[in-house]
C-alpha cells in the first residue's frame, strides 16, 4: 500500500464512515418500538434501588 | 471487611497476595541493581501488608447466605476514601509545583523535589488516583443497581481496586526516584503498564459479569459510558505504551515507535484519555448520580444514546490538534481540526441534556450544595468543550499551544467538570451507602463548593490571562521587524499570574480537604437508628419528598 | 422462556454492543495514523544523519528522568516568529532516533530543538547547576545533583540493544564498546577518546562537557546531549523541496 493511496483513503473515508454512522444511530434511536424501552429505562434508574432483584 | 468474604474467597485471596508477593521478590531480587528492584520490594511488602489483613480475619465466621439479597458495597465504600485520600495527595503536589513556579529553589537541593518529577505526581495522582478510583468506586455503584444484580463474586471487585491502586503507587513512587517513560499521561515503565492490563482486563470482565446477571434487560445509558471508558482506555494504554526494556531485570524500556509516529500515537493517547476516562467514565456517573439527586429523569435518553456514539465516535480523530504546524503532516491535522470542532455537537447534546434534566428541580440546586456541584459541573463541562473545540482550530492553535492557555483550558475541565461532577457523585453516594441521614456536615459541603467554584475560577482566570499574554509577546514584532520581547521578558510578565494559579489551587485544594473530613465525619457518626434501609434516595433537608419520574 | 434461553437472549445483546463500541472507537485512530508508517516514502531522507552516541543517549535519558519535557519543547512549528526565535522549524526525519519523541507541548521554558551549539559548555553547566547565576529571571530548578552524581555507564550497551531492537541503526561495534566511549567522549586525553569519532564521525564533539576529564558526570552527559541537538542532520538548513508534498498541501 502506497503513502498516497493512504492519504487519500484517510482524507474522503472519515466523511462516509461519520453520515453512515450518523444515520445507523439516528435509526436505532428513533425506531419506534424502541421508544417503550428507552422511556423505561430513563425513569427506572428512579425506582427503589436497595437490593437486587430475586 | 474480611468476614464478609465466604472461606473460599479468603482462600483466593491470599493466593493472589502470594503469587503478587513472589512477583514483588522476583523483581526485588532481580532488579537490585536498579530501581525495579525497589519497585518490586514495595509490591511485596504491600501484598505481605494485606496478607496479615486477610489471615487477621481468616477465622471469622462466614457470612450467612442472605449476603446475595443485598449489593456488595464495600469496595465502593473504600475506593470513595482511597479517591479523596488521593485528592488531597495529587492536588496538594499540584498546589506546591504552581509555587515552585514562583519560588523556584524550594527544592531542597533533591532530585526528587524538583518541578519535573513532582509534576507527573500531581497529574497522574489527580486523574488516575482520584479521578479513576472515583470512577472504579461509582462504576462498582451503578453497575448493580442499574442491572438490579449483585457482582458476581467478592474477590474480583477488591482485586480491580487495590490492583489498580497498587499501580497508582508504582507511578507515584516511580517518579520520584526518575522512573518514568516521558509520555504525558502514561508516564509508567513497562511492568507496571503491563500490571495495569492485567488489572483491567479483569475490571472489564467483572463489568461483563455483573451485566450477564442483570435482571433489566435493557442495559442503562450510564454503562454504556463506563463500558466505554474500560475498553477504550485499555485500547489506547496497550498500544500507547508499546515498548522494547532494556533487560527484564531493569526498569528502562525505549518505546517501540520513533519521531512523528511516535507524537501521533502518545497524542492519539493524550486526547482519548481526556475523552475515554476524563469524559466518558464521568458521563456515567453524571447520567446515574444526577438523575437520581434531582429525582427526575434524564431529560432525553435518546439524546443521551446520540451522544454517546457521537463522543465515541469523534474523539478518537481529534488527537492530532495537539500537533498543529508540527512535523506532522498537514492532513492529519485538518482532520484532527475537523473532528475536534464537529466534536463540539455531542458535548453539547451532553451538557445540555444534563442542564435540561435539572429543569424543574432549580429549588433543589439552589438548596443542596451536591445537586449543585453537578450542575457547576454539567455547565464547566460545556465551557470547556466549547474553549477545546475552539483551540482546535489551527489559528487559534497558533497562539495557544505551548502556553498556559492550554493549562487553564484542561484545569477548567479537571477541576470544573471532573472534581465537580466526583465531588457531587461522592456526597451523594455516601450519606446512601453508610445508611446515614445526610452528610455529618451540609455546611461543610457549602463550604467546599464554594472553595471549589472559588477556586477554580481564580485558576482559570490566572491561566487565560497569562497564556494569552504569552502568546502574544512570543509573537510581537517590534519597529524594526524583529521580535519585540526576549523569552525572559513573557517570563517576567507570568509571575503574577503564577501566584494567583498557586492561590485558587490553594482555595481547591482546602475544599478537597474539607470534603475528606466531613466524609470521615460522616462515617464516625453514630448511623441513624430509625433509618428505614431504603437508603438509596437523596436525602435534602427541609425539603419535600421526591416524586421519581414527576 | 427457559432460563437459559432468556440469558442468551441478553448476552447476545453485550458481546455486539462491546464489538461496537471498538469498531466505532478505533477506526478513527488507525485511519490517522497508518499512513504515517509509510510517511518515509514521501519525506527527504537525511542520508548525514548520525545516531545519538552512548553518552548523549545517557544525557537524553537523564533528561527524561528529570522530566525536562514538561517544561521545553523540541519541536519549531512553521510560524515566522518561531523560526526567528529558534531556527529552522523541525522537520519529522530529524527526530526518526527519538524513542521517545520529545516533542514537549508546553514551554514554560523555551524550546531546545536547535539549542545545540547556540551556548558553551560552560554556559550549560553554570545554568544547570543554578539557573539564576546565569539567568536571575529564571523559574528552572537547580540540577546541582547532575555534577556530583557519577555516570552509570554499566546498562549502555543494553540501552544500545534495546534502541537497535526497535530501529535504530547501532552497529554491534557501538553497542559493545557503548561504555568506552561514554566515558572517551567526556575525555578526550583519554585512550577511548578515538574510539568515538571514528564510530560516530569526526564531528563528534568530544570535550570534557563538565571541564574535568576522567569518570563522566551526569553533568558531562546532559551538556553532551543539549550540545547536539538539532545537530544529528543539517537537512534542516538546507532550503530544499523537503518539506515533502504532503507537508505543503
Amino acid at each position: 500500500m502506497t503513502h498516497d493511496f493512504l492519504v487519500g483513503f484517510s482524507k474522503s473515508f472519515g466523511l462516509f464512515y461519520l453520515i453512515a454512522l450518523s444515520i445507523g444511530v439516528l435509526i436505532y434511536t428513533y425506531w419506534p418500538s424502541n421508544k417503550k424501552r428507552f422511556d423505561y429505562a430513563a425513569k427506572s434508574v428512579l425506582s427503589e434501588d436497595d437490593k437486587p432483584w430475586a | 471487611m474480611i468476614a464478609q468474604l465466604t472461606r473460599n474467597e479468603r482462600q483466593t485471596a491470599l493466593l493472589i497476595l502470594l503469587a503478587v508477593a513472589i512477583g514483588g521478590l522476583a523483581m526485588a531480587v532481580g532488579g537490585r541493581d536498579n530501581l525495579l528492584g525497589i519497585h518490586g520490594a514495595i509490591a511485596m511488602a504491600l501484598a505481605i501488608v494485606m496478607m496479615f489483613v486477610v489471615i487477621g480475619g481468616y477465622y471469622a465466621p462466614e457470612p450467612t447466605e442472605d449476603r446475595t439479597a443485598s449489593y456488595y458495597d464495600d469496595p465502593t465504600k473504600v475506593g470513595i476514601i482511597i479517591a479523596m485520600v488521593w485528592a488531597v495527595i495529587g492536588m496538594a503536589v499540584g498546589d506546591w509545583v504552581a509555587w515552585l513556579l514562583v519560588f523556584p529553589d524550594m527544592t531542597f537541593d533533591a532530585g526528587w523535589a524538583s518541578f519535573g518529577r513532582l509534576r507527573p505526581i500531581h497529574t497522574s495522582g489527580v486523574i488516575f488516583g482520584f479521578g479513576g478510583n472515583a470512577l472504579i468506586a461509582t462504576s462498582f455503584y451503578v453497575m448493580q443497581r442499574t442491572s438490579r444484580a449483585r457482582m458476581p463474586d467478592q474477590v474480583t471487585p477488591w482485586f480491580v481496586l487495590l490492583g489498580y491502586n497498587l499501580f497508582c503507587i508504582i507511578a507515584a513512587t516511580g517518579y520520584l526516584m526518575g522512573v518514568t517513560q516521558s509520555r504525558e499521561y502514561a508516564e509508567p515503565e513497562w511492568y507496571a503498564d503491563i500490571w495495569l492490563v492485567i488489572v483491567w482486563v479483569t475490571y472489564f470482565v467483572l463489568y461483563l459479569r455483573t451485566l450477564a446477571r442483570r435482571k433489566e434487560p435493557h442495559i442503562y445509558v450510564a454503562n454504556w459510558y463506563y463500558l466505554a471508558f474500560i475498553l477504550v482506555v485499555a485500547m489506547l494504554h496497550i498500544v500507547n505504551n508499546l515498548a522494547v526494556p532494556i533487560s527484564l531485570t531493569q526498569a528502562k524500556s525505549y518505546s517501540l515507535f520513533s519521531g512523528v509516529q511516535d507524537a501521533m500515537t502518545q497524542w492519539w493517547y493524550g486526547h482519548n484519555a481526556v475523552a475515554f476516562f476524563l469524559t466518558a467514565g464521568f458521563l456515567g456517573m453524571m447520567y446515574y448520580y444526577m438523575p437520581k439527586r434531582a429525582g427526575r429523569p434524564i431529560y432525553s435518553y435518546r439524546l443521551s444514546i446520540i451522544s454517546f456514539w457521537g463522543i465515541t465516535f469523534f474523539y478518537m480523530w481529534a488527537g492530532s490538534h495537539h500537533l498543529h504546524y508540527t512535523a506532522l503532516p498537514h492532513w492529519v491535522q485538518t482532520l484532527g481540526m475537523t473532528f475536534s470542532v464537529m466534536l463540539l455537537v455531542p458535548s453539547w447534546a451532553s451538557a445540555g441534556n444534563a442542564l435540561m434534566t435539572l429543569n424543574g428541580a432549580w429549588h433543589k440546586v439552589r438548596d443542596d450544595a451536591t445537586l449543585r456541584f453537578m450542575m457547576v459541573a454539567a455547565v464547566f463541562y460545556g465551557l470547556t468543550t466549547f474553549e477545546g473545540s475552539f483551540m482546535a482550530i489551527r489559528p487559534v492553535n497558533a497562539l495557544s499551544h505551548y502556553t498556559d492557555w492550554t493549562v487553564g483550558h484542561v484545569h477548567a475541565g479537571a477541576l470544573g467538570w471532573v472534581a465537580m461532577i466526583t465531588f457531587g457523585a461522592i456526597y451523594a453516594s455516601v450519606p446512601w451507602l453508610w445508611k446515614r441521614e445526610s452528610m455529618w456536615s451540609p455546611r461543610l459541603v457549602e463550604v467546599h463548593f464554594w472553595l471549589a467554584l472559588a477556586g477554580t475560577i481564580i485558576y482559570v482566570f490566572a491561566m487565560w490571562n497569562s497564556g494569552i499574554i504569552q502568546g502574544l509577546m512570543w509573537r510581537t514584532y517590534g519597529e524594526g521587524g524583529t521580535l519585540a520581547y526576549s523569552f525572559v521578558d513573557s517570563l517576567i510578565a507570568m509571575r503574577p499570574y503564577y501566584i494567583a494559579r498557586a492561590v485558587g489551587g490553594l482555595f481547591f485544594l482546602l475544599g478537597a480537604a474539607i470534603g475528606l473530613y466531613n466524609i470521615w465525619m460522616t462515617i464516625r457518626s453514630a448511623p441513624e437508628a430509625a433509618y428505614d434501609m431504603t437508603p438509596d434516595e437523596p436525602v435534602v433537608a427541609g425539603m419535600p419528598a421526591m416524586q421519581p419520574g414527576e | 422462556m427457559s432460563f437459559f434461553g432468556f440469558h442468551y437472549r441478553l448476552e447476545r445483546k453485550t458481546i455486539p454492543f462491546v464489538l461496537a463500541i471498538v469498531g466505532v472507537a478505533s477506526i478513527g485512530g488507525i485511519v490517522e495514523i497508518a499512513p504515517l508508517f509509510t510517511i518515509h516514502q514521501t519525506v527527504e531522507a537525511a542520508p548525514d544523519m548520525r545516531v545519538y552516541t552512548p553518552l548523549e543517549l545517557a544525557g537524553r535519558n537523564i533528561y527524561i528522568r528529570e522530566g525536562c519535557y514538561a517544561c521545553h519543547s523540541q519541536m519549531i512549528r512553521t510560524l515566522r516568529d518561531e523560526v526567528e526565535r529558534y531556527g529552522p522549524y523541525s522537520l519529522a526525519v530529524e527526530s526518526k532516533y527519538d524513542h521517545p519523541h520529545l516533542w514537549g507541548s508546553k514551554r514554560t521554558g523555551p524550546d531546545l530543538a536547535r539549542v545545540g551549539g547556540k551556548y558553551s559548555d560552560e554556559w550549560h553547566v553554570a545554568h544547570l547547576y543554578n539557573p539564576r547565576d546565569v539567568m536571575p529571571e529564571s523559574v528552572m530548578p537547580a540540577y546541582r545533583w547532575l555534577k556530583r552524581n557519577t555516570l552509570d555507564t554499566s546498562t549502555l550497551s543494553l540501552d544500545l540493544k534495546a534502541m537497535r531492537a526497535v530501529g535504530v541503526p547501532y552497529s554491534d561495534d557501538m553497542i559493545a564498546n557503548a561504555t568506552a566511549d561514554a566515558y572517551g567522549q567526556a575525555s578526550p586525553d583519554s585512550a577511548q577518546a578515538d574510539g568515538v569519532k571514528s564510530r560516530y564521525g569526526e564531528a563528534t564533539n568530544v570535550r570534557a562537557f563538565d571541564g574535568v576529564q576522567g569518570e563522566p558526570t551526569e553533568m558531562d552527559a546532559l551538556v553532551a546531549y543539549l550540545q547536539i541537538l538539532g545537530k544529528l542532520t543539517d537537512v534542516a538548513h538546507t532550503p530544499v523541496k523537503q518539506a515533502s508534498t504532503e507537508a505543503g498541501k
